[in-house]
């Protein structure tokens, strides 16, 4: 590490203040770009009635009220819960599932294993638009549209290719003594999974807990199909059904933003570096 | 001999539990790929090659050969709608992985507060693009924040999503908002690249154009093709932004391939011609995707073989 950082040093000499100083110049403008949207959207969130067209970036006279009459004005408490009906079985289920299959494909050497991981590798590719409208006619025909059930039970089915890539390819790191060892202790093979293997997870689990949390939480195209009863719908859903609604309300708009995004930016900030190397392990430019 | 088939007989029982406990163990995943995905895919086909309309029920469904495919392309909204996606494509593709290698190398030079900088840069790709869209149809409006900083500089901007003129080139930048996801997978591709190639280069005389041009690219190939890929099916599937923030409209302007298909699909329960576009849409992603694969031979550089 102090090796090569003497050589970075050594390699830049000509411009080392320079040509940092304007890359930090630049990455600060970016930021700020970025920044900007996110900073208007709270300062909106504060501006009171009167100052929405005021023109100026900053509230006058801050306030808080857009926050209670926001969650008052929609049902929010109820898409809340919606929403959690969703996400907790399809975290649950992602987790299950996924990881005893992962378990599988690591530890088993079942005929025509090498096909069916080529095939799971091949169903990431797959548009989801080509199953969406017979999957939704299989529903309506077990009478399932209209209700979250369409949204929840897949997970358990290891649905999610990526999540058993991840998981595989984690396992496959964990050396086989410690299976062998319980075996012979007399473990079963579930106890082995569940006792020994997973545990030993942990890290991978938790940022496929994550990317499924924020997934769900964030996914509007799936309530937006399957739930038409106002009463059922989830935060993202029903955060543009309140757009529809109160067109020029900006403030409460960007009030109920806020809190729609407040649990992921919390998240976010806890479970970053997980979240992050699971997206580079995603590319295969690392892992 | 009889030592051999006992050897034997425990090997056979050692497959054969191997193959039973495997299979218990990838059960879950085998029912949903029939249920989810094999099953539904064949019956996407079929249906592709059917007239149904949802709403009078099985009994009307009736048989039309390709005809479904053949009214396709004499439709005019489907044309416009290939027309929109095709030209998001050519423009958001290039700029947004310019943009994003640019950042990521910004952030690869080991600068100080790289964390913080890679943090804000991630940000907006976390954020569930629903809040998205409501941020910028805001930012975007009439009254937004960027017609008062033009109105600043004594310009009248329009209303840019209501605008055919401006709608499509708005929903672009702000969708240069989101790169952040492209920009990590750069940002993991150059950390694999070592210093030595380049200090090496640099003694031999090369500058840092050349460095990049002959190093940097080729070194990350691999990550610039899958960023490529994914950037292709991504667009192509583009809907809630076009739903939430335009409906497809004015004029068409942002009528995206998958916002029609839903349309098609659940707004006129066409879902025969939705399962033929579906498909079509398949087919041009699996185009392009192998055309790049295809290109990918005279540009992609792997330095292991061990790529899966």
């Amino acid at each position: 590490m102090t090796v090569q950082h003497s050589v970075n040093v050594k390699s830049v000499k000509l411009g080392p203040t320079v040509g940092r100083l304007l890359a930090m110049l630049l990455l600060f403008a970016c930021a700020v770009f970025i920044l900007i949207p996110l900073v208007w959207t709270i300062a909106m969130a504060l501006k009171p009635a009167g100052e929405i067209y005021s023109g100026k970036f900053l509230p006058v006279v801050p306030t808080l009220s857009n926050f209670p009459s926001a969650v008052t004005s929609i049902p929010f408490f109820r898409y809340l819960l919606n929403t959690l009906v969703i996400v907790v079985p399809n975290v649950i289920g992602t987790v299950v599932s996924c990881s005893l299959v992962a378990y599988g494909f690591s530890r088993y050497n079942f005929r025509g294993k090498r096909v069916w991981f080529l095939v799971l590798l091949a169903t990431m590719m797959l548009p989801g638009q080509i199953t969406m409208i017979p999957q939704f006619l299989i529903y309506r025909g077990f009478g399932w549209v209209g209700s979250p059930l369409p949204l929840i039970v897949p997970a358990f089915f290891a649905t999610s290719g990526f999540n058993i890539f991840l998981l595989r390819q984690f396992m496959g790191g964990i050396p086989k003594d410690f299976d062998e060892a319980a075996t012979i202790d007399g473990a079963g093979p579930l106890r082995v999974y569940a006792g020994i293997v997973m545990p030993m997870c942990k890290p991978v689990l938790t940022a496929i807990i994550v990317f499924t949390f924020m997934g769900c939480w964030n996914d509007f195209n799936g309530p937006l199909i399957y739930l038409y009863d106002s009463q059922k719908f989830t935060l993202s859903l029903g955060l543009s059904f309140f757009k529809g609604l109160y067109t020029s309300k900006w403030n409460l708009l960007m009030a109920a933003t806020l809190l729609v995004m407040l649990p992921v930016l919390i998240t976010f900030f806890f479970a970053q570096e997980y979240i992050i190397n699971g997206i580079s392990i995603s590319s295969g430019a690392k892992g | 001999m009889s030592q051999a088939n006992a050897t034997r007989n425990a090997q056979t029982a050692i497959d054969r539990r191997q193959n039973r406990q495997g299979y218990a163990f990838v059960a879950p995943w085998l029912i949903g790929l029939f249920a989810f995905t094999l099953i539904p895919m064949l019956f996407s086909a079929g249906l592709s090659l059917c007239k149904w309309d949802i709403v009078t029920g099985l009994r009307t469904i009736e048989f039309v050969g390709v005809s479904n495919y053949t009214r396709l392309f004499a439709d005019r909204k489907f044309i416009k709608a290939l027309e929109v996606t095709f030209t998001f494509c050519l423009i958001s593709i290039p700029l947004y992985q310019v943009m994003s290698l640019l950042i990521a190398m910004l952030l690869n030079m080991r600068i100080r507060f790289m964390k913080t900088f890679r943090m804000v840069f991630f940000l907006p790709s976390i954020i569930p693009v629903i809040a998205a869209s409501m941020i910028w149809s805001q930012m975007l409006g009439e009254t937004g924040l960027l017609n008062q900083g033009l109105s600043q500089l004594g310009i009248k901007g329009p209303a840019w999503l209501n605008n055919p003129k401006t709608s499509l080139y708005a929903l672009v930048v702000m969708g240069v908002w989101g790169i952040g996801n492209t920009m990590i997978i750069y940002l993991s591709g150059l950390q694999g690249v070592s210093e030595e190639i380049h200090e090496a280069a640099s003694i031999d005389g090369a500058n840092a154009f050349q460095r990049f041009f002959k190093i940097t690219i080729p070194l990350i190939s691999p990550t610039i093709f899958f960023n490529v890929v994914m950037a292709v099916i991504g667009s192509f599937q583009y809907f809630t932004q076009a739903f939430v923030m335009t409906s497809g409209g004015p004029l068409e302007s942002t009528l995206f391939y998958n916002l029609y298909l839903y349309t098609k699909a659940y707004k006129d329960y066409q879902m025969g011609y939705a399962a033929a576009m579906a498909w079509v849409m398949f087919f041009i992603i699996m185009t392009f995707t192998a055309l790049v694969i295809k290109s990918s031979s005279f540009w992609v550089y792997y330095q292991s073989d061990d790529k899966i």
